[in-house]
């Protein structure tokens, strides 16, 4: 293990460093650049919205940056870009309005759909994609467009920005924030102690019976299915989906965000679920009854991440590459922590809400997320044994 | 050129070359999509496309989805049908407020009826914590076939009753007096005189209900229930474009099933029927029964009303998260909106008037097969057609890729034939010696339509028209993938709330949606039957 993990300590301690050195000049650049005016870290939404990026309050109190590399001493964007995000804009769309406010000569395009349809649509609109960058919820769909070759390298400064496990190893694409899986379980039917730390030993456990769900179209349930597939190979994986649907899975939800509705209804005790839907949940009912448990160094706890590409109809690939390396500064770092409740990927930016750091997550080890792009041989087996 | 089927009746002289050629021009035009689902089903190849094709998951589906379309197309008629003759034909008390609130549920998208449903109904839902005091810990199940069923009907079966109320209007009453007279049960006289006069309106509405039903994807998925356009999402999701093409074409294959089945149902219809100058005369008489189809037709008016506006407005009450601008409601999207639905609304009248004239006044295999052709893009998922023309554009069209003209061209694939339908229905309607006695009196042959057939057809232009704007209105798929970045509507407003969970920032454009929709089908309601009045 002790490669990564040492690599990226090492990165974590150099990049607290260079935010640390950042902090001024961030202050200032947002201060002066964004013209809002609006820099108070009490800011609650509303009309300052462009002000609060940088610092601001996520509704688990207020916090200043924490560390990385600040806008102000990356490239200057200037031109026009065509964004194709599979990212939402109720999420993302802050955070692209004012990367596009801080430059007077940029212009971003910005095209929301789902990842998969985006997917579909640059495939299907080939070399006359009007596609620069796209900007996906995961590791799978950016891999799909590698696969496809219709992605272009990323530089080395920008690679270098993240550890290694959460680029490319091609340098095709880059993630830009982090996504746990994890177990929402109902606080009021089930404590943490009765949530196995082995995913294999869910489908024995009673406390689910009848009562825990997941959403098998998902790309992040698939996701999941597919690390397990890599890791335990094809055998062990279809013996546990036949344990989990001997127990009564609950396979009929559409997303992981109406998962984590039905575990803090109660109409589930627990299920399967990214992090941060937890948050979301809890952000806008503090006191639903649900929390948070991580199986231990298996496929139930994966590390998959959000990421971007530039791709090969990109006009100006300088600018395509720049602007993705906007997406790991500090304040978009902080943005993603405080807006989306994902872990930051750049070293040194600490995650919000209710979840352990990213150090204290325990992914399975040696587990490429490239190979997570392999969905078809997962939605055939979840078919096959009738999940799908 | 037409006289080589042998069996058209001799309505089929020579066919008028010019609206033969534009005729053909616009089926050729809508089919032209297809172009690209056999090309990327080809890429498939023969043995895996047959391996997927007899999977017993895809059969399953295929099964289901054939399910889903008989139970809705008949219930649709069982309530559409009757709806019409109580409104059309009896003495019902407030005929006209009737009329419009059993037509209303149409301006509910259906997703947005299953959400509601959903939240409603669910097994913890509003209407079970409403129950919790009695006792009532868990409601039966909504989701599956029936949630999914039950929800498509609710918002569909308006189109039987709109076809079939307008059919009823201009049924000439002199033959059921006749029929009556010749000491006819009321029932027999309904069997015999009605039924054989309205049923190509039944048909023509049952048919848009069972397309409907086939392609709606929305719906299923929420439902929980397993239907075609939810293995081809799957696909898509997966990125298996070619395998998601495949299964398209076995639901293009399934409607044209459904097109032949229906055109067989069609039969012989009588032309010019309901003569101009048809009596109204002779309401049946409910008697107590009157109170009895009230409540009937409040019920299912309330039932599709109330259920989404209760949850909008729960919504509304609720208010949004606080989620930055990104949601903040622009009224550009609703002139958005409405803008890109009158365009797509004026084109498809435009484009459907030569196919509706001929199909309607030279019937021939030909001019058949164009109006049929009209009716595959209504039955293709949007996301399909979508991409079909994401593919036409960015290859061949590359200036009105993502512009609004693309988009309204989409618009016009999908929706053409619910144009055609009301239009051939009124050219139908239209006693061909008028426009003779025109050119006798020496108009041209375009004059004598200026000047007699077109103010004769008008209601079933303008409600073809409206129609069509309804249902662009409601619009998600195609709109996600063929619109200018950037350009905002109604529906992709509520997509993008709706996706993220903020349901808060959904209602107000939802509200608005219903709002213009709910005028356009007072529109549609106001211009029926204009010329049996």
């Amino acid at each position: 293990m002790t490669d990564h993990r040492s690599s990226r300590r090492r990165i974590l301690r150099l990049g607290g460093a260079a935010g640390l050195a950042s902090i001024a000049g961030c202050n200032g650049l947002l201060g002066g650049g964004s013209g809002s005016g609006g820099n108070g870290g009490g800011g609650t939404g509303g009309e300052n919205v462009v002000g609060q990026i940088g610092s601001g309050r996520s509704p688990f109190g207020a916090r200043d940056i924490s560390g990385g590399v600040s806008m102000a001493e990356m490239p200057d964007l200037s031109g026009e870009l065509t964004l194709y995000s599979g990212r939402g804009e109720p999420l993302v769309g802050q955070l692209i309005t004012f990367i596009e406010d801080l430059y007077p000569d940029l212009t971003i395009r910005p095209r929301y759909n789902s990842a998969a349809e985006l997917v579909n649509q640059i495939e299907t609109e080939g070399s006359g994609s009007p596609a620069d960058v796209f900007y996906s919820v995961n590791a799978g769909s950016l891999g799909a467009l590698k696969d496809r070759e219709r992605t272009v390298e990323l530089p080395t400064e920008v690679l270098d920005m993240v550890p290694d496990q959460f680029h490319d190893s091609d340098g095709m694409w880059i993630g830009t924030s982090g996504r746990a899986r994890t177990i929402p379980y109902n606080t009021n039917e089930l404590s943490d102690s009765d949530i196995p730390d082995d995913i294999f030993a869910f489908p024995e456990t009673e406390a689910f019976r009848d009562a825990i769900g997941c959403a098998p179209t998902y790309s992040s349930f698939q996701a999941f299915i597919t690390a397990m597939r890599v890791l335990n190979g094809e055998a062990e994986t279809r013996q546990w989906l036949n344990g989990m649907l001997e127990l009564g899975l609950d396979t009929n939800y559409a997303d992981e965000f109406l998962v984590s509705q039905a575990v803090a209804d109660g109409e589930l005790r627990a299920g399967f679920a990214n992090h941060y839907y937890i948050q979301r949940v809890l952000a806008g009912r503090p006191n639903a009854p649900i929390a948070t448990a991580f199986t231990e160094g298996d496929a139930g706890a994966i590390f998959n991440v959000a990421g971007a590409c530039v791709l090969d109809t990109a006009a100006d690939t300088d600018l395509a590459a720049n602007f993705v390396r906007h997406l790991l500064s500090a304040e978009a770092q902080d943005y993603f922590a405080r807006e989306t409740f994902e872990y930051p990927l750049v070293p040194g930016v600490e995650p919000i809400g209710r979840l352990p750091t990213i150090d204290e997550l325990n992914p399975p080890e040696n587990l490429d997320l490239t190979q997570l792009s392999d969905l078809e041989g997962t939605v055939d087996l979840l078919r096959d044994v009738g999940v799908l | 050129m037409a006289t080589d089927h042998p069996t058209i009746d001799d309505a089929s002289d020579d066919l008028p070359l010019p609206t033969t050629v534009a005729s053909g021009a616009v089926a050729a035009a809508v089919l032209l999509p297809l172009v690209w689902l056999v090309r990327t089903a080809l890429d498939v190849g023969l043995a895996e496309a047959i391996d997927i094709s007899t999977r017993p998951s895809t059969v399953q589906v295929l099964v289901n989805s054939a399910a889903l379309v008989v139970v809705v197309t008949v219930a649709s008629v069982l309530i559409g049908v009757p709806l019409a003759y109580l409104t059309v034909r009896t003495d019902l008390p407030f005929r006209r407020g009737v009329t419009v609130a059993v037509s209303l549920p149409l301006v509910i998208p259906s997703y947005i009826g299953a959400f509601a449903f959903v939240s409603a109904f669910g097994p913890q839902g509003a209407f079970q914590r409403l129950l919790a005091p009695l006792g009532v810990e868990r409601l039966p199940e909504i989701y599956g076939f029936v949630g999914a069923s039950l929800v498509i009907t609710l918002y569909t079966y308006p189109y039987v009753f709109i076809t079939t109320r307008a059919a009823l209007k201009s049924l000439d009453t002199t033959l059921i007096d006749a029929a009556r007279t010749l000491e006819h049960s009321q029932w027999e006289a309904f069997r015999r005189v009605t039924v054989p006069q309205i049923k190509p309106a039944v048909g023509a509405g049952s048919l848009l209900v069972a397309l409907y039903a086939l392609s709606d994807f929305g719906t299923p998925a929420i439902m929980q229930f397993d239907a075609f356009t939810r293995v081809i999402y799957v696909e898509f999701t997966t990125f298996g474009r070619d395998v998601a093409s495949l299964l398209s074409l076995q639901l293009v294959a399934v409607t044209l099933l459904i097109l032949g089945l229906e055109s067989h149902i069609r039969g012989n219809e009588p032309l010019y029927a309901g003569r101009q100058g048809g009596r109204t005369s002779g309401t049946v008489r409910l008697g107590k029964w009157k109170y009895v189809a009230m409540a009937g037709c409040l019920a299912i008016s309330g039932l599709a009303l109330f259920v989404p506006l209760g949850i909008l407005l729960t919504w509304l009450a609720q208010g949004g998260a606080e989620v930055g601008n990104a949601l903040a409601f622009r009224p550009s999207y609703a002139l958005n909106s409405v803008g890109v639905s009158a365009g797509a609304a004026l084109v498809a009248t435009v484009a459907g008037l030569p196919v509706a004239y001929l199909a309607a006044k030279h019937r021939s295999r030909l001019t058949e097969a164009f109006e049929r052709a009209t009716y595959v893009g209504y039955a293709v998922p949007g996301v399909v057609l979508g991409l079909a023309l994401v593919y036409l554009g960015t290859s061949y069209a590359q200036p009105i890729y993502q512009t609004l003209y693309l988009l309204v061209a989409a618009y016009v694939v999908r929706f053409l034939p619910q144009a055609v339908g009301s239009m051939r229905a009124s050219f139908l309607r239209v006693n061909p010696a008028l426009p003779e006695a025109a050119r006798t009196l020496g108009r041209s042959s375009f004059g004598a339509f200026r000047a007699v057939t077109l103010p004769l057809i008008a209601p079933g232009l303008l409600g073809g028209a409206a129609l069509v704007f309804l249902t662009t209105m409601k619009e998600l798929p195609a709109t996600l993938l063929l619109r200018p970045s950037g350009f905002k509507t109604l529906v992709t407003h509520i997509w993008t709330a709706t996706a993220s969970g903020y349901y808060g920032h959904a209602a107000v454009p939802a509200l608005i949606l219903l709002g213009v929709s709910a005028l356009s089908m007072l529109v549609i309601l106001s211009q029926e039957g204009y010329d049996v009045k």
